[in-house]
């Protein structure tokens, strides 16, 4: 189902990523190393504490690694501007969405645009398309309370879309979520890898969101496992 | 969307807190105006006084700083008059008298002789002129008429003399329309000053900077231990003008930096509730600087509000203020128009004091800590 890592250079590579957090000596990560191919969708689970979001924000450039490095395309991303990084190359969903109350959808779905490539009078129908895209073309004037949990986190998606990344981070994007809704958004996130041949790596607590997966890794300790098998 | 109508949004998100922080703001932005406002008027009255009279140059003994604290030798009039370059010359005598049951601590008595250029600019409204054979006769400028509710015709006690009040006068500058003025004879009599003045008021045959000048040296060399200044630099000399300029000042500083907390206050409010907001703003590519910019527009929109609402104020308070007698006498209702670029001004200044530090404080949030803030 998937080419071995090597077969093609990675997209986003940890080598030995550690990550210690100075208040109460905890050691989130020991020495994580994965490689993610592009185009290739990698779950990681594990329970809860382990470290699954330390990674992702390291991954994201959101943190820097106590030790190991991440390297996007081949560059360590120490040497990176990482707010362009960050604006960019990745989009963030998180587990509780983050929308800005006081916007709208199509409002929402902009706010990354502001430090991305697109002009400003294509944000808006931009936004709208990316809005259509997840489902939501009614929905567009809508504030977040006025939108259902699951439609939240489809706005959130269509924002982590909206400066056109290479890759997707998700930090349990359906943890808040029904089942029903749980479905629509695993169901979108494939179909969107799929039109946008989008790089994702998720951490997931559903085994439904891991078996849609490349592959998966399991957070153990520290250290990341393929369990992929 | 516009980065400014992220502004907007988020300024209007709270409306009765940005009502509430604009009308702090425009509370402080008015009573800076007033204050500063008033005291410009005042200058102004001063240099209309001379300007209206074609006043080029105002003798006074040297090392004086007020009019109400020179004085010199009626006799150097003759002399005075005969420089080369002088047009007219005028003695005048200033003192300060107190109607204590109309609530009036200092008015300004002029001490003036009859038909001499510095009634020039002074219309009578009711009565008749000071004639130079008066005496015991004064005129009252419009406002002060106003407030003893005396008219031509009618008697009035001035510190202990009674006099003819003969006329009612409107003049072109506030200060007289509050005074009275009396023959410089009399004025000299009342205060034992025979044959003593303030100073002179002289109009020169030309008004050239260079040749008023010239003028100025020939007097001061003719008249030792006197002081011979251009209206302009005489007003702005004065210490009742730096005094005015002064408390204006001090009193503006104070409101100024009273507007900066109340900014402060709110912004640094906006910013401790929005913590989320602000960690998914740089989580998503957001860069420090936008972040300065977001806040910084969002205090600066609330001062543009409170600059605008302030002028407002300013214009309405004072006409409130002259409404009252004492008042009236020497404020000018109107605003001068230069006060409004200062309110725009002062505006810019205190959305820098009060947005500075939570824009920065707001950009040096951590991302991740701040998206899990509760
Ligand atoms: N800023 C922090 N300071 C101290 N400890 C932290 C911080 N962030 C996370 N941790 C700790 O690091 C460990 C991993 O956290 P996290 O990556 O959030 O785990 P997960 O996402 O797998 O639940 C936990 O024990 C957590 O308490
Ligand atoms: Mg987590």
């Amino acid at each position: 189902m998937s080419d071995a890592p090597a077969a093609r250079p990675p997209l986003l590579e940890a080598n030995g990523l550690a990550k210690f957090y100075a208040d109460g000596n905890v050691q989130a990560l020991r020495g994580v190393s994965i490689a993610v191919a592009p185009g290739e969708f990698l779950a990681i689970t594990g329970p809860s504490g382990c470290g699954k979001s330390t990674l992702l924000h390291l991954l994201g450039g959101l943190d820097r690694p106590t030790e190991g490095e991440v390297r996007f395309r081949n560059q360590p991303l120490v040497g990176l501007d990482l707010d362009r990084y960050r604006a960019r190359e990745v989009g963030f969903v998180f587990q509780s969405f983050h929308l800005l109350p006081t916007l709208s959808a199509l409002e929402n779905v902009q706010i990354p645009m502001f430090e991305g490539p697109i002009p400003r009078s294509q944000r808006e129908p931009l936004a709208s398309e990316l809005l259509a895209e997840v489902g939501l073309s009614t929905r567009i004037r809508h504030r977040p309370a006025q939108l259902s949990i699951g439609e939240r986190q489809r706005v959130a998606v269509a924002r982590a879309l909206a400066n056109s990344p290479s890759l997707l981070l998700a930090d349990e994007p359906t943890g808040n979520l029904d089942s029903k809704s749980q479905d629509e958004i695993i169901a979108l996130l494939a179909r969107l890898r799929g039109e946008r041949g989008l790089t994702m790596v998720i951490v997931t607590h559903s085994p439904e969101v891991a078996r849609a997966a490349d592959r998966r890794f399991a957070l153990k300790d520290g250290l990341a496992v393929d369990v992929s098998s | 969307m516009r980065f400014t109508t992220l502004i907007a949004k988020n300024v209007l998100h709270r409306p009765v807190r940005t009502a509430l922080t604009a009308l702090g703001l425009a509370i402080a932005i008015s009573a800076v105006i007033v204050l500063v406002g008033i005291s410009w008027n005042f200058e102004r009255g001063f240099l209309a006084i001379y300007r209206s009279k074609g006043i080029d140059l105002i003798l006074v003994r040297a090392g004086s700083t007020n009019q109400l604290s020179s004085s010199l030798d009626e006799g150097i009039e003759t002399r005075l008059r005969k420089l080369d370059g002088v047009a007219d010359v005028a003695p005048t005598l200033v003192d300060t008298v107190a109607f204590e049951d109309k609530n009036l601590a200092a008015v300004l008595v002029d001490g003036w002789r009859g038909g001499s250029l510095l009634f020039r600019g002074v219309r009578i409204l009711e009565g008749r002129m000071l004639d130079p054979r008066d005496r015991d006769a004064i005129l009252l400028g419009r406002i002060l008429s106003l407030n003893l509710g005396a008219h031509s015709g009618e008697k009035l006690d001035v510190a202990g003399r009674t006099f003819q009040v003969v006329g009612v006068f409107e003049s072109d500058s506030l200060f007289e329309n509050g005074a009275l003025i009396m023959p410089i004879e009399t004025l000299q009599t009342m205060m034992g000053r025979e044959n003593q003045v303030t100073g002179f008021v002289i109009k020169a045959r030309s008004a050239e900077t260079r040749d008023l000048d010239a003028l100025r040296k020939r007097v001061e060399q003719a008249f030792p231990g006197t002081a011979a200044s251009p209206a302009r630099d005489y007003v702005t000399g004065d210490t009742q003008i730096r005094l005015s300029r002064a408390m204006a000042g001090t009193t503006a500083l104070v409101a100024f930096f009273l507007g900066g907390v109340g900014m402060l206050n709110t912004m640094l409010m906006a910013i401790f509730e929005r913590t989320r907001e602000l960690g998914l703003l740089r989580a998503v590519g957001w860069r420090r600087r936008r972040v300065i910019l977001l806040v910084l527009g969002e205090s600066f929109a609330l001062a543009l509000v409170g600059s605008l609402l302030g002028c407002l104020l300013a214009v309405i308070g004072l006409r409130v203020l002259t409404l009252f007698p004492t008042a009236a006498g020497f404020i000018d209702p109107n605003l001068p128009p230069e006060v409004m670029p200062l309110a725009l001004l002062m505006g810019v200044g205190l959305s820098l004091l009060g947005g500075t530090y939570p824009a920065i404080r707001a950009a040096s949030l951590d991302p991740i800590q701040a998206l899990r803030h509760e």
